[in-house]
């Protein structure tokens, strides 16, 4: 396999900072799972995050007390694990994702002054 | 008791797998017999005591050296003192019969012994006498040289000094050579006695010093207290 | 490999780690759910098997500062610890106090007395000035030596076992398990003077919580650690807190001290070494 174009190397650093916070601002919306949750990172313009990535990190979450899970059948087809937002996290979205929008702000900011557009 | 009858036997397989101790062990009193095999009977066979003696307290001194880093946690873990040095003697004592039996068959073999249970005996208060000697040489030094250097020191004494004399009483193994008299020259029983008991003697002051050392080195220190699980602290 | 044999593979190394059966299942379930909404295969989706089951491994074990556990009573309790060489203070006057919940890090330089400071808590060493009161049974982890060189780490078990009457298939078993938590197999016939350093202080550590003391006094047994063992380690270290021991550790590495109830600096104030 050829060595990963810098970018995507360097995206992959980032999401594995973020991917916990971005995670539960997917669920603000409502219960998802796993597959779900990949789908709308790729939507979002993340890239692909594989599910080896993924499920680590639900498991923090979960043993965090930030989402919780149960196993239930969908309304489409066979059982899957179900998760979503406890107040703890609800309240650690709100915390950490405007820490996260400060923080890149400030980066931003550094970033215009080096004379990026 | 499950204590010490553990520590015996992993002091055993500890020893019994040092190779260098272990041939040194068979060979040495070996090699001290050979050596003064056609002199009179009487030589060698004190020579072989001596060497057997020589090496069994080099064993005991290697054992105790061995185990020092590990005692302070077998106490942590349960044990008392007592398990721990009287459980090593036991396993010294073992290896040093072992050693001693097929000797006694050479002896008989090779050399023309009238007094034979008394050359047993004589082999057997060598190995007692060498067993806490060895301990304590390794309780009392740190470092395993000043020991083993001791022990020469201690050895080569013994040969040299005249055992007529005091200051050939006081060796250790004097009365390895006192029933080794007995049992090849003929001589009367006073020989026997005076060998018995100055081994026994021997042996008890060498036990007593080594366990007095381990009582002190693995003592309980008077700064730490120890509290019950339910008091309140 | 298929997804069968993906699977297996997975569920066999967390059973390896110790994770619970409950969660191995739960585990499995997942894996096989988002196999077939993404339509990849396991391989594809989560990598190598084994090393999916570590991350889900440590996982479990990360624990978070929020998830305190219950704090208890006294486990050892060091007032006034003072102790000379010579004419000179080495430690003078340190007090350290750790609950049944708490993990303490003893710090400084070399040659501020971290070790004998150690020695003296566990009753090796006496101080010239302090006492140590110790409430429940101690574990002690040298920095080397420790070990009887000819020994097989099974029969350390049992020796240590020993002491307090555990009956040896017992004492074997517990030192096994505890071995795996640092990724080491002790069923091996080698003695210990054939081990590497770093597997020595494995042994090491595994005869310091062979009894499941209340009380763990670990100096410096990290060396010859590699660095997942040295993780492996500080995840052992926060179990054993959570299990409700007291564990003390001497260390002269920085990095996990936020995670520590208490950091027990000896550096000498100046003001003290100016005496």
């Amino acid at each position: 396999m050829s060595p990963e174009p810098p970018d995507v190397a360097r995206r992959g650093q980032w999401l594995r900072g973020l991917l916990d916070i971005c995670v539960l601002a997917l669920l603000a919306s409502g219960e998802s799972y796993g597959y779900e949750l990949t789908q709308a990172l790729e939507c979002a313009g993340l890239g692909q995050v594989q599910g080896g990535t993924l499920y680590p990190v639900l498991l923090r979450l979960e043993r965090a007390g930030l989402i919780e899970a149960a196993w239930r059948a969908g309304e489409t087809g066979p059982a899957r694990k179900y998760y979503r937002l406890t107040a703890a996290g609800r309240h650690e979205l709100g915390a950490g994702g405007a820490a996260w929008l400060a923080f890149a702000e400030r980066v931003g900011g550094i970033l215009r002054e080096g004379g990026v557009e | 008791m499950i204590r010490t009858w553990t520590m015996a036997e992993m002091t055993l397989r500890d020893l019994i797998r040092r190779r260098t101790v272990v041939g040194l062990l068979f060979l040495l009193p070996l090699v001290f017999y050979l050596a003064r095999r056609d002199d009179h009977t009487g030589q060698a066979v004190k020579f072989l005591l001596l060497g057997l003696g020589f090496t069994s307290s080099a064993a005991g001194l290697f054992a105790t050296s061995a185990a020092r880093s590990l005692e302070p946690r077998l106490r942590l873990g349960g044990y008392r003192t007592i398990d721990l040095y009287v459980g090593r003697l036991i396993a010294l004592i073992a290896v040093g019969l072992a050693i001693a039996v097929p000797y006694l068959a050479v002896v008989l073999a090779d050399q023309d012994v009238q007094r034979m249970p008394a050359l047993a005996l004589a082999l057997a208060l060598t190995v007692l006498v060498a067993a806490p000697l060895g301990m304590l040489l390794g309780s009392a030094l740190a470092r395993d040289m000043e020991g083993v250097l001791l022990l020469l020191a201690v050895t080569s004494a013994q040969f040299l000094t005249d055992p007529a004399k005091i200051s050939g009483r006081v060796m250790p193994f004097w009365s390895a050579r006192e029933i080794a008299t007995y049992a090849v020259d003929l001589t009367d029983i006073g020989y026997l006695r005076r060998g018995v008991t100055h081994a026994l003697v021997c042996a008890a002051i060498l036990f007593v010093a080594t366990a007095a050392i381990a009582a002190v080195r693995l003592r309980r220190r008077r700064h730490v207290r120890i509290v019950s699980s339910s008091a309140p602290v | 490999m298929t997804d069968q044999e993906w699977l297996v593979r997975m569920a066999l190394e967390l059973r390896r780690r110790a994770v619970a059966e409950s969660r191995i299942n739960q585990t499995v379930g997942e894996a096989v759910a988002h196999a077939r909404d993404s339509g990849q295969t396991t391989e594809r989706a989560f990598g190598l098997p084994e090393a999916y089951a570590a991350q889900v491994a440590s996982s479990l074990m990360a624990h978070v500062a929020r998830a305190r556990p219950r704090i208890g009573e006294v486990r050892l309790a060091a007032r006034g610890i003072g102790k000379r060489y010579r004419r000179r203070w080495v430690i003078r006057d340190v007090d350290l106090v750790v609950r049944a919940g708490q993990t303490a890090a003893v710090v400084g330089a070399n040659g501020t007395g971290k070790s004998t400071f150690l020695a003296i808590c566990a009753g090796f060493l006496t101080p010239d000035a302090g006492q140590v009161t110790l409430h429940g049974a101690v574990g002690f982890c040298p920095q080397d030596g420790g070990t009887l060189d000819y020994l097989r780490p099974a029969e350390h078990f049992a020796l240590l076992g020993a002491g307090r009457g555990t009956p040896r298939a017992e004492a074997r078993r517990t030192g096994r398990d505890l071995a795996a938590t640092l990724q080491w197999n002790a069923d091996s016939d080698d003695q210990a003077r054939h081990l590497s350093g770093g597997t020595r202080q494995k042994l090491n550590l595994v005869l310091a919580a062979l009894g499941d003391p209340e009380i763990l006094l670990l100096d410096e047994p990290y060396q010859g650690f590699d660095q997942g063992t040295y993780l492996d380690f500080w995840d052992q270290v926060w179990q054993w807190r959570d299990r409700g021991k007291a564990v003390v550790v001497v260390t002269h590495l920085l990095e996990n001290l936020d995670r520590v109830d208490t950091v027990l600096d000896l550096t000498p104030r100046v003001s003290e070494a100016e005496a």
